[in-house]
């Protein structure tokens, strides 16, 4: 296995549960030293991509491979590389953090003389010294996330499976955690799940985008920036002559884009949709422009929600 | 082998941290106490046979509860994707989970031993009854422990898992009862061949039949086996 060729592979993976099919046709790599973002809202097929790779399911077709060892048929030695954390942490309730952290070292085959150091190097990578003799049913659920991703660095796998490692945390917790994540990235593979726009965006060098089973898009953090900024939108309903009604919104600066189509059912009234610029006071601009001349009934902003930022990809822009 | 052993200290451990452990054994030293006292001053022998006829029934209804958490647990806890994900064999989690609760069940059966004081001090037993009805009690725990470690893999309800171990367990203790109703002689020898009862009343005899060690061996392999393919293929 040279060290040039990425640690996780996939190749055309899809999973079908009876006649629905949950992953369709997904192939992406991720390469040593990298941080992928797993991109997607509920129910897109993240956790069944995270499964498929882990070993935990079976793709119905195509390929997963890990550090070149096929996961269909090499399962042992593939898991040997890989530390996940799945969406749920797999926690054994009335075991303490301890005696929990030294059955997944002692699966995972750390030697016995290494494994004092290899608990306290994850204990202290996730902060869970305090914590290290209680049992796990008396943690909080911020804990309860860092026990399960310490066990996932148990063993210094190769590779780091994370779907959705900061669900749950408080602000200061996500923040550490993500220093975590960025440290270990340096030099391993990590492709890490969310539904969080700035999540992705702020830890990873690609990210990938997943909706309904099917890879939309392989993006840098920046892409999805401008894609998402793209989503900025103050939306109105005025009544008023239409022309003269473009013409004055398209002099407020910030303005990029306006389309003006007849209200449902309003009478009279205009339906505008503005696209803007992604800087506050826009609105504002806006609502002194036109409710100094025409009725202004209503104006909204919208703000870059990662449904809007889909809806560009799917759209292909 | 260190997967393996993982495996079998988190049973272990397991067991020692859940009330259900102790509250079965209890219940299993307090009825071995009463059929023991209930034989010794009914009969007046210095033997085990009742006592361990009884035992034997008492593991078919105790064991289910040991064996219900096995896997039942892992699937309610979440923790089935850590074992599955870990670079362990279905063979090593089946055997490691099959040590866990078997050492439980040596556990039950030594402490047992302390009837036998009695035994010794006031009368003259015959000591190799003894050693092969226990030896018939073990192999008797085993498979009935197979037999729920693969109910508990079927189900994701502990209840569940429980009460289906209970019933065929259950049956194939009862089934050597059919026996007296089959006119054809091929299914009177099946009937008492799958009778749990029949061979382990040969222990408890003094007979040690290799015939007998081989049935519970065989019973146990194949729920082990059934076990461990049906986690390759629930992947």
């Amino acid at each position: 296995m040279s060290p040039e060729s990425p640690a996780i592979v996939l190749e055309s993976v899809s999973k079908r549960y009876g006649s629905a099919t949950v992953v369709h046709d997904v192939s992406f790599t991720v390469a040593r030293g990298e941080i992928v973002g797993f991109l997607g809202p509920n129910g897109a097929g993240k956790t069944t991509t995270m499964r498929m790779i882990a070993g935990f399911t079976t793709p119905t077709s195509g390929r997963v491979l890990v550090d070149g060892y096929d996961m269909a048929t090499q399962n042992v030695e593939a898991a040997r590389r890989i530390g996940y954390l799945p969406e749920r942490p797999p926690l054994y309730e009335t075991l303490d953090v301890r005696a929990y952290l030294r059955f997944v070292a002692k699966a995972k085959g750390v030697a016995r003389a290494a494994m004092a150091a290899e608990l306290e190097r994850v204990s202290a990578a996730c902060r869970l010294e305090a914590v290290f003799r209680h049992e796990i049913y008396k943690l909080s659920k911020g804990y309860r996330q860092r026990v399960g991703l310490a066990q996932a660095l148990l063993g210094r796998p190769h590779v780091l499976l994370l779907d959705e490692p900061t669900a749950g945390l408080d602000p200061g917790q996500i923040h550490e955690t993500r220093e975590v994540i960025r440290a270990f990235g340096e030099d391993h593979a990590v492709l890490l799940s969310t539904h969080i726009l700035p999540e992705a965006t702020l830890i990873c060098r690609r990210v990938a985008i997943i909706d309904h089973g099917r890879l939309l898009a392989i993006d840098s953090p920046s892409g999805l920036q401008r894609a998402a900024e793209h989503t900025n939108r103050v939306t109105l309903q005025v009544t008023g002559p239409a022309r003269e009604l473009r013409e004055a919104l398209t002099a407020v600066p910030g303005v990029l884009d306006v389309e003006i189509r007849p209200a449902s059912g309003e009478g009279s009234a205009l339906h505008v949709e503005c696209h803007v610029e992604a800087k506050d006071g826009v609105e504002a601009e806006i609502a002194r422009a036109v409710a100094s001349r025409w009725d202004l009934h209503r104006l909204e902003r919208q703000q870059p929600t990662l449904e809007n930022v889909f809806l560009r990809y799917v759209s292909g822009a | 082998m260190s997967g393996l052993l993982a495996v079998y200290q988190k049973e272990l451990a397991g067991y020692f941290r859940s009330p259900i452990a102790y509250f079965v054994v209890a219940v299993f030293l307090l009825g071995t106490g009463y059929f023991f006292l209930y034989n010794i001053f009914f009969t007046g022998d210095a033997t085990m046979a009742g006592t361990f006829h009884n035992m034997g029934l008492l593991l078919i209804l105790l064991v289910p509860l040991l064996s219900m958490r096995l896997f039942a647990a892992e699937y309610g806890a979440g923790t089935m994707e850590l074992l599955l994900t870990l670079p362990l064999t279905p063979w090593q989690i089946v055997l490691g989970k099959f040590l866990g609760g078997a050492t439980l069940v040596l556990a039950i059966a030594v402490a047992t031993v302390v009837d036998l004081v009695p035994l010794y001090l006031f009368g003259t037993p015959e000591t190799l009854a003894i050693v092969s009805g226990y030896l018939g009690f073990v192999l008797l725990g085993l498979a009935c422990l197979a037999v729920g470690q693969l109910a508990s893999a079927l189900t994701h309800n502990q209840i569940i898992a429980a009460l289906i171990a209970a019933a065929v367990l259950l049956a194939l203790w009862f089934v050597g009862h059919l026996q007296a109703f089959q006119v054809s002689p091929a299914l009177r020898a099946l009937t008492g061949y799958l009778s749990f009862a029949l061979h382990y009343a040969d222990f408890i005899q003094g007979l040690v039949r290799s015939e007998a060690i081989a049935f519970y061996a065989i019973v146990s392999a194949i729920a082990l086996t059934l076990n461990a393919s049906y986690l390759q293929w629930q992947r």
